[in-house]
């Protein structure tokens, strides 16, 4: 092994610029690093080679220990960006610099330059200075003057970036040549896709300071991981589907998970790739092709001639309750976009602005699910900060992306606001590169339900919001209250600070209602690794079929949440009066969140609001998740 | 002949110049009396009495005593001033520590100094009652009104130049050529040498001629802490006033030419310089 890097992390003031990368790299391997710019990854290079200091994390080069070295004790060979050829010597000279340090003889380090000049290609120019050759033969010396005293590691930061195209294609293949020759380890820092697909025996992809994925240029652009590496290289359709019965449901089509695709708990959203060049357009639904899965039907919207391909996208109508990531949506686009490659043929494009065609895949990927996505609505009243902390709790161990909102009059001004929101980051811990924040300007309520609903978010956390606290809206504040009424998607209403989440209680009733919660409830408690009870309070006399069908709904429960590797214990009551039963419970237990369920929302003017929920938020202070029922 | 012409044309060319002649004669006639006139002065008055006469003032031991002392001094100025502030502006150019902005500052003060008040400062530091004077007196040791006073002095009035010739040539180095000089092994002392001193010649320089010209022609500082000694402390300036005032004008206006003469040289060299460096940045 020889780069391995453990947890490196490294801050500028308060930026995170690198956080805990960890990686491996193999003797001979050319391994790069595939980043935009500000990711980070040029820091790590600098790491490497000594350049920067470590703020923490470990560093070995050939099994030393280097991470408090100086850079002239590594032996990294570093090409820079601008080159950095001395400028007063000859190219030879600089070739032998390395040498000259080391008090190599004369003859042995003129021989040594002039097999690297061979070998970069340069022979014939030793004697000219930097300012008497182009800057491709200047990227050439730099090699060759990194390489001379052949180095353990060699370390490349952008080094065609400021070459033209044509040059750079030669060079590629020269560096591929020279380090295959030589054999020798290289990390490779760019931000051009295009380059790290031709040159790297792995990628590793770096996005604020993380290390999101490692793998071989084909894993990553066929069978990614994560949604970042999906769309950041090459050009893919993400959409977001469901998982249903083992299925994953896209709109109105049903698609079966592939093999080894990840595990998705039912009802989890799920993500699935799929590239431009194995999008098939029909004129007319066939489905005699097992191979192909039909989609929907979309309209041609635009039409671009890359040379050996044209780049159709097309809109589509039909997909109903998918939400697309990408191509990212624009702002306030309806349809869902999707874009496919197709071959350009001389007779005419048959895939004019305009026509309908139908659109299947003939192959696709699904992305590792995430964890859950929030959004936690934050105002400046006590309630508010237990809400964000309880948030950032729930994140940390759900690992999925966070929004912090926040909803300000028309007249309050956003930037102050979006500030505000920013000097929390901090506290979240520990994926910044999960974290948005976001300014709303309106009415409080009618935002957060806007902005839960375009975000296709998966629970909205909020606190007891708004200035007054209404005895009649159940000792809530009217935004608090509109939302847990009106939002289709599970509300978490935080009342007082909490500070571990260890014991879940799933409150539930019999048959189709209580299926909801008790599935999101096991989401929670698997994600968070609590402890799940199920509690059930019997009506006062039920008849034995009654009894049967509450046996069977909690046995179900309990193999739902098993299924999880959830711990979980089932507790039944006989006619208890229900809040009070429900209330005494979470006391005498002391749980971390109440999980109830709720009738889905109707229309903004209908409330749901039942009065077995408000009682329970009414009646304590603990964390209280409302699921409403999915129709 | 050809060339000059050709890059004047140029120059019309981007910038049409207006053909009036009134601003010019102005500008003459402001420049005539103010710079020219004196100059011409000296040489006038040096020559009146022939070659003979001037030769025979300058060879007159006190003359050829104080060219040399001024020579000397300046020489071992340039030297001293040329490690310290190419040592000083490598530092606050490459280090980063609290207080480097305020050092940064103070370096360059002496410029704004009066020489006299620098004189002034040295001897009450230095001198019998001075602060730390008062306790070399006794040991035996009295820097001023000597020639390491002189020295003292001259240090302390050009130190800005070298610094100021050497700093801004650091701050323009990219820092990718120390790092990469690290990473290929050299040492930080082997970096200073083989990377940033070959790129420091032309600062270096014309920082020595800016250094060596200040030093020939210091008479403010000098005349405090010299005592003015004849063959001891008595630099060419004080040389020249002392046989002014003593009426001696043909001895004065002598070294005063050749003052003159040294320092037009130094001043077309640094000329030369300074445009072959701005030919190269273009």
């Amino acid at each position: 092994m020889s780069i391995i890097l453990s947890e490196l992390t490294k801050r500028f003031g308060e930026n995170l610029v690198v956080n805990k990368v960890s990686l491996e790299i193999q003797n001979g391997e050319l391994f790069v690093l595939l980043g935009s710019s500000g990711s980070g990854k040029s820091t790590i290079l600098r790491m490497i080679a000594g350049l920067t200091e470590v703020d923490a994390g470990r560093i070995e080069l050939d099994g030393r220990d280097v991470t408090f070295l100086p850079p002239q004790t590594r032996g990294t060979g570093f090409v820079f960006q601008n080159y950095s050829i001395f400028r007063h010597m000859t190219v030879l000279e600089n070739i032998e610099f390395g040498l000259r340090i080391r008090k190599t003889p004369l003859e042995e380090r003129r021989q040594r330059s002039e097999e690297l000049l061979e070998l970069v290609g340069l022979s014939g120019l030793g004697s000219r200075f930097a300012d008497q050759i182009s800057g491709g033969q200047r990227q050439r010396v730099a090699l060759a003057r990194a390489l001379a005293y052949q180095p353990a590691v060699l370390l490349l930061d952008e080094p065609f970036g400021a070459l033209d195209v044509k040059i750079r294609a030669q060079l590629r293949e020269r560096l591929i040549d020279i380090q295959r020759q030589l054999n020798v380890t290289t990390i490779l820092v760019t931000h051009d896709q295009e380059e790290a697909f031709e040159l790297g025996d792995r990628i590793g992809v770096i996005e604020r300071g993380d290390l999101i994925e490692v793998g071989n240029p084909e894993e990553l652009y066929h069978r990614p991981k994560t949604e970042f590496v999906a769309t950041f290289i090459g050009n893919g359709n993400v959409l977001v589907g469901r998982a249903e019965g083992g299925q994953v449901k896209l709109g109105s089509t049903i698609l079966p998970f592939p093999k080894n695709a990840p595990f998705h708990d039912e009802g989890a959203p799920v993500r699935i790739l799929f590239r431009p060049e194995t999008v098939v357009l029909q004129d007319q639904p066939v489905l005699q092709k097992s191979d192909i899965h039909m989609l929907a039907q979309g309209l041609v919207i635009q039409r671009v001639f890359v040379g050996s391909q044209q780049r159709i996208r097309l809109e589509v109508d039909g997909l109903q309750g998918v939400r697309p990531i990408a191509p990212p949506p624009a702002y306030g686009q309806r349809m869902t976009h999707i874009v496919a490659l197709q071959q350009s043929l001389s007779s005419g494009d048959r895939f004019r602005t305009g026509e309908s065609f139908w659109i299947g895949v003939r192959d696709y990927h699904i992305l590792a699910p995430t964890g859950l996505k929030i959004l936690t609505c934050y105002d400046e009243s006590p309630g508010g900060e237990a809400a964000f902390e309880f948030g950032a709790r729930l994140a940390e161990a759900s690992r999925g992306p966070t929004t912090l909102l926040t909803v300000i009059e028309h007249n309050q001004a956003l930037a102050a606001a979006k500030e505000k929101l920013e000097l929390l980051r901090p506290k979240y811990y520990p994926h910044p590169s999960h974290f948005e924040t976001r300014v709303r300007q309106g009415a409080s309520a009618a935002e957060i339900l806007l902005e839960a609903q375009d975000g296709h978010y998966e629970v909205v956390v909020i606190g007891q919001r708004g200035r007054t606290v209404n005895p009649n809206l159940a000792g809530m504040g009217s935004t608090a209250w509109q939302v847990l009424n009106q939002a289709a998607v599970p509300v978490l209403i935080v009342q007082s600070p909490r500070p571990n989440i260890q014991r879940i209680l799933i409150c539930t009733a019999a048959g189709e209602p209580g299926k909801s919660d008790v599935r999101f409830g096991g989401r929670l408690a698997r994600t968070t690794g609590a402890q799940a009870t199920v509690f059930h309070i019997r009506r006062p006399r039920s008849t034995g079929a009654e009894k049967k069908r509450t046996d069977r709904h909690l046995r179900q429960a309990q193999s739902t949440l098993e299924s999880l590797k959830v711990n979980c214990e089932i507790k039944v009551i006989d006619e208890a009066p229900l809040p009070e039963g429900i209330l005494s419970e979470a006391e005498q237990g002391d749980y971390d969140l109440i999980v109830v369920g709720a009738p889905a929302p109707r229309s903004p003017q209908q409330f749901r609001w039942k009065d077995l929920d408000s009682h329970i938020v009414n009646g304590t202070t603990r964390p209280v998740l409302i699921v409403p029922m999915v129709e | 002949m050809n060339g000059t012409e050709n890059s004047i044309q140029k120059v019309n060319k981007k910038r049409p110049r207006s053909t009036g002649l009134v601003p010019l004669i102005l500008l003459l006639g402001v420049l005539f009396p103010l710079l020219l006139m004196p100059l011409i002065a000296i040489f006038i008055f040096a020559s009146r009495s022939g070659l003979d006469g001037f030769l025979s003032a300058l060879s007159q031991a006190d003359a050829q005593f104080a060219l040399r002392f001024s020579f000397i001094i300046a020489s071992v100025a340039a030297l001293i001033n040329g490690v310290l502030g190419t040592f000083t502006a490598y530092v606050l150019s490459k280090y980063r520590f609290r207080g480097n902005q305020a050092l940064s500052v103070i370096v360059n003060l002496p410029v704004a100094i009066p020489t006299v008040v620098v004189g002034t400062s040295l001897l009450l530091l230095w001198g019998p009652i001075g602060l730390l004077g008062k306790y070399l007196d006794p040991l035996g040791i009295q820097p001023m009104f000597t020639p390491v006073g002189v020295l003292l002095a001259h240090l302390f009035v050009t130190f800005p130049y070298m610094y100021g010739a050497v700093r801004p040539v650091l701050d323009e180095l990219e820092t990718t050529y120390e790092e990469a000089a690290y990473t290929i092994g050299a040492s930080r002392w082997q970096t200073f040498r083989f990377v940033l001193l070959p790129a420091l010649t032309g600062g270096l320089f014309s920082g020595s001629l800016l250094t060596f010209a200040h030093s020939l022609g210091e008479f403010g500082a000098t005349i405090m802490v010299s005592g003015n000694l004849r063959l001891r402390t008595q630099t060419a300036p004080l040389y020249i006033f002392a046989q002014f005032e003593a009426g001696n004008i043909e001895a004065a206006n002598a070294v005063a030419a050749v003052l003159a003469i040294t320092s037009f040289i130094l001043f077309f060299v640094l000329l030369r310089i300074t445009q072959r460096k701005t030919v190269q940045v273009t």
